[in-house]
């Protein structure tokens, strides 16, 4: 405390009350300050995955053909070759910080930080979009219905996040731990993904070139039907392979995609969908380098999807190592993850 | 306000320090290895906002790529397919600058956080602490370069007091040969000096030492340069042209017809002065020519002994001597010798005031040999003619060429000339108050192993003790590592062009680092690393091709001349101070006297400079009577001598 210039002293109270926490540290001791009797909890914030998968089982889905009469695959590419050109003008993606910060007698209090942001590709390197920073959201997650010390001006704060709220089925959360982490780390993603679609909207208003989005594009009427915008989905949790499709998928080779078929989930938009072989997987597993990629559904969208197709193998250049994900990741996606990383 | 080029980060790993900080800039940035950089810190200090001037000592370059492994994957191997991925990979320049000065400079702290700017004239200035010799009204900056980054053009100006005098002095250049550093260095460097040495400080002039081939034989000759060479000349105010006060000093060859010089041109010999010396002056420095098993004690007492009593002197009354000796030339003293061994071997004796014979014929021997092993610069005669000791001219270049003399001559020029400088310099009477020495190649004069020499010596005690007389010396060498450490150490400021690589591997370059040190290994013609007592780190900067003629194109433009005859060499000699001398004059004048004579005659001259050349050269001839016919008579007559007698001729009484 004081050794660094504009540093509040803890003697000005209504300036602590004022400031709102833009980091865990920071959290914890807020926290600490306006919530009698909680204890404070020194855990490094994840993305979340320690604190359980909030993701749906693996499922098999079959597949609602758009192109021709059989699930099939066909080549657009060949990644042996030097990689061509693409058309993806900005990348988006969006990360998240998690971690509990204090609990009141086992009730977790959560400090969750979202970020998004696009980047854009100006003579083959990445830079800000239009030199922004990226957006950026941090909140406390509550189950205030555990926690009755919770002062007033918090409980309406819009920066917290009520978690004990029940959900669809009426139901209120337990309280279990994990239980109320899980919905916690469910509020996070929810935000985060509410960040990148802001994004991605303004993206598809304003912007001529394509959008590379991290993830489904479905959540968004006007992303969903943007030519503008395209999903790129590395996790295969749900897969569209039902039947005949599934020996397709799993044997296309680098440079194939599949039939193009329909996503419409219940409560989302319907998009055109299609996977896509970005990497060689012979001595792999079976979805090493598959990826699903979502485009607005049109006259076109079979030349659009081998077009697309294209820019998605060429993507894969330079790699994304060391991430995990590099066999799907493009390195615009990385970046921009590491951008947030570092400036979120 | 001009933006900034880069942002100042420290890790815990990487942290600033007070004299090192890091920053990074954009990838089109001009910074580069040598580039002076000022950072405005955030915060101020005592009121004041800290600025940090620092010059770029080592740069990184990488990308997020954490193995190479995963560039040969991306690629599948095939470096072809690498310049074709769609996107660049995210890459950092990141600079490492040494800091050079802190304002406010106390309290030192380490450099802060900041913005990160291209160091402008002023910021040039004061980051050099120029700011403290370059105000008006005590001005002592002598330009040295420019220094250049971006649009950045300043010039840089050494102090005169620390390069000259007398806070410290010397300056010492190291670079490979044939890259034109050291000579066009200090060509330039003297032309800057004697335009902007302070009228206040006195008088300068330089004396240099030209040791191999025709490097410095025409600085009085103009040479070619470009615009923009001329536009560096205009900036550092420095006339671009060739040195107006030049004088020659070269020995004969050891013939003696002609001057060994490379400048024996005809066209060219006008201010080309014979150095030639007699034995007073070679007695002197007989040590330098003597190695240590011919001056043992004994010979050396005896060398006294002649010095003090024999030379320049009546000597006579010794019993063993058969006639009276007045000691003037190495002529003189072989004539005393041989009289006084004959006197010993007569009175059957083995030792003369108490040196022993042996010793006499050892140092008889020693003596003897120097006049013919320094023909051309040592007389027999004892004739002199010297530099002009006493009345130096301001802003004048002495130029003695031993380029192609044998090693003994060369060691015995630099001796004496050097030792004569200083006596000058001591008692204030050389004609001026400050003198540069230039010397090259002083791994060959002041090497850091090897047996002590006598020119050694001298250049220590220059190095040493110099500047408090005004005798500075400007030295250079190919590598600094093999000079001895108390010359290079005792050189206020250095200069180095492109070094070898095995010569920066040597502990002396170790305070540089190694981006410096690749640096100085790539330097263009025409770019110099400065080291300079008020600069706290070594600086790069561009100097102009000198403007005088190079010593290769002068050679072509210039050749030598060819061996002459006797009779050529005389016309060619005597023409220069009277255009009515012929050849067929000389002819004439070759066909009456002996060659000794001859020579001995025009020496005479050439160091008189008299108004009636023709009668004083006739002058010097002892006279002939003319033969007169043969009269028609029975009587016999002696026939008339078609020559004088030769001189010292044994039978002539």
């Amino acid at each position: 405390m004081g050794h660094r210039v504009g540093v509040i002293p803890q003697s000005s109270e209504r300036g602590e009350r004022e400031a709102w926490p833009v980091s865990a540290h920071e959290a914890r001791r807020f926290i600490q300050s306006h919530v009698p009797g909680c204890t404070p909890v020194d855990a490094p914030p994840g993305d979340g995955d320690i604190y359980g998968r909030s993701d749906e089982p693996p499922v098999m889905v079959q597949p609602s053909l758009m192109e021709g009469t059989s699930f099939r695959a066909i080549r657009v590419a060949d990644p042996r070759t030097v990689r061509g050109s693409s058309g993806f003008g900005g990348f988006l993606d969006g990360t998240q910080q998690i971690g509990i910060v204090s609990h009141m007698g086992g009730i977790p209090i959560v400090w969750g930080t979202v970020s998004a942001a696009v980047r854009v590709r100006v003579d083959r390197r990445l830079v800000a979009w239009q030199r922004r920073a990226p957006t950026v959201a941090r909140r406390f997650y509550v189950p205030i219905r555990y926690v009755d010390a919770i002062p007033v001006e918090l409980r309406h704060d819009g920066r917290v996040v009520d978690t004990g709220v029940p959900d669809a089925a009426g139901k209120f959360p337990s309280r279990h731990p994990a239980a109320l982490m899980e919905r916690a780390v469910q509020r996070i993603q929810q935000d985060r993904e509410l960040l990148e679609q802001e994004l991605a909207e303004e993206w598809c208003g304003s912007e001529e070139g394509v959008l590379y989005v991290d993830g489904s594009i479905t959540a968004n009427g006007s992303v969903a039907g943007s030519r503008r915008a395209v999903g790129i989905i590395k996790s295969h949790r749900r897969l569209y392979a039902e039947g005949d499709a599934f020996e397709v998928i799993v044997g296309l080779a680098a440079g194939e995609r599949s039939s193009i078929f329909k996503v419409s989930p219940r409560t989302r938009q319907a998009v055109a969908s299609w996977y896509l072989r970005v990497r060689n997987a012979s001595g792999r597993d079976a979805l090493f380098g598959l990826v699903r990629v979502e485009a607005a559904d049109g006259e076109d969208i079979t030349s659009r999807a081998d077009e697309i197709s294209r820019w998605v193998v060429a993507e894969g250049s330079p790699l994304a190592l060391p991430d995990g994900r590099w066999d799907k990741m493009a390195y615009g996606i990385r970046d921009t993850e590491e951008f947030l990383r570092a400036i979120s | 306000m001009t933006a900034p080029l880069g942002r100042v980060v420290a890790t815990e790993r990487k942290p600033n320090t007070p004299h090192e900080f890091h920053f990074w800039t954009a990838l089109d940035s001009p910074v580069g290895i040598g580039t002076i950089v000022r950072v405005d810190g955030a915060n101020p200090i005592g009121g004041q906002v800290p600025h940090i001037y620092g010059i770029v000592v080592e740069g990184f370059s990488y990308t997020d790529l954490q193995t190479p492994m995963h560039d040969v994957l991306g690629h599948d191997g095939s470096p072809a397919n690498a310049g074709f991925s769609v996107t660049e990979r995210a890459e950092i320049r990141l600079y490492s600058a040494a800091v050079l000065r802190q304002i406010p400079e106390e309290p030192l702290q380490p450099v802060p956080m900041g913005e990160v700017f291209l160091a402008e004239d002023e910021d040039v200035a004061t980051a050099l602490r120029m700011d403290g010799y370059l105000r008006e009204g005590s001005n002592t900056g002598i330009p040295v370069g420019v220094y250049r980054a971006g649009a950045t053009d300043s010039v840089i100006y050494l102090d005169a007091d620390f390069l000259l005098g007398p806070e410290a002095a010397h300056l010492n250049i190291s670079g490979m040969s044939g890259l034109a550093t050291k000579t066009s260095a200090v060509e330039w460097l003297l032309a800057s000096v004697f335009a902007h040495f302070p009228e206040s400080k006195g008088s300068i002039a330089a004396v240099c030492f030209n040791v191999k081939g025709p490097d410095l034989c025409y600085l009085d000759q103009p040479g070619q340069i470009d615009d923009r060479d001329r536009a560096l000349y205009e900036k550092m105010g420095v006339r671009a042209g060739p040195f107006e006060k030049v004088t020659y000093y070269a020995p004969y060859t050891a013939k003696g017809y002609a001057l060994n010089t490379l400048r024996s041109n005809e066209e060219l010999l006008d201010n080309v002065v014979p150095l030639t010396w007699g034995l007073r002056e070679v007695l002197q420095f007989a040590e330098v020519l003597l190695n240590k098993d011919d001056i043992d004690a004994k010979a050396d007492a005896l060398i006294d002994f002649i010095t003090e009593r024999v030379v320049n002197r009546k000597f006579d009354a010794d019993p063993h001597l058969s006639r009276e000796h007045t000691v003037q030339s190495f002529g003189d003293l072989e004539n005393w010798f041989r009289d006084l061994l004959r006197g010993l071997e007569r009175a059957n004796a083995d030792s003369w005031r108490t040196h022993h014979i042996a010793t006499i014929r050892k140092v008889r021997n020693r003596l003897s040999n120097i006049s013919t092993r320094c023909a051309g610069l040592v007389t027999d005669s004892g004739e002199v003619s010297d530099l002009p000791f006493g009345s130096f001219d301001d802003r004048a270049v002495y130029v003695v060429d031993v380029a192609t003399l044998e090693e003994d001559a060369q060691d015995l020029i630099f001796a004496r000339v050097v030792s004569k400088l200083r006596e000058h310099l001591e008692r204030r009477d050389l004609g001026v108050k400050h003198l540069i020495v230039f010397v090259d190649e002083l791994n060959k004069y002041a090497p850091s192993d090897g047996q002590d020499t006598y020119v050694r010596k001298m250049l220590l005690d220059i190095a040493e003790r110099g500047r408090y007389l005004g005798l500075v010396l400007f030295s250079a060498q190919q590598f600094r590592s093999q000079v001895h450490r108390r010359v290079v150490g005792n050189s206020g400021t250095s200069l180095f062009g492109r070094m070898d690589s095995d010569e920066l591997a040597t502990p002396g370059y170790a305070v540089l680092s190694p981006a410096t040190r690749t640096k100085l290994a790539t330097l263009e013609k025409g770019q110099l690393m400065v080291r300079h007592p008020h600069f706290t780190q070594p600086i790069f900067v561009r100097f102009p091709r000198p403007a005088v003629m190079q010593g290769r194109d002068g050679a072509e433009r210039y050749p030598q001349a060819a061996d002459v005859t006797l009779e050529a060499a005389l016309y060619r000699s005597l023409r220069l101070l009277d255009p009515s001398v012929s050849l067929s004059w000389a002819k004439d004048m070759v066909a009456l006297y002996d060659e000794p004579e001859i020579l001995r005659a025009r020496n005479a001259v050439m160091k008189a400079k008299p108004a009636k050349v023709k009668a004083y050269f006739e002058s010097q001839f002892r006279k002939i009577v003319p033969s007169q016919p043969a009269l028609a008579t029975t009587s016999r007559s002696e026939p008339a001598a078609l020559k004088p007698l030769p001189l010292g001729d044994p039978y002539d009484v």
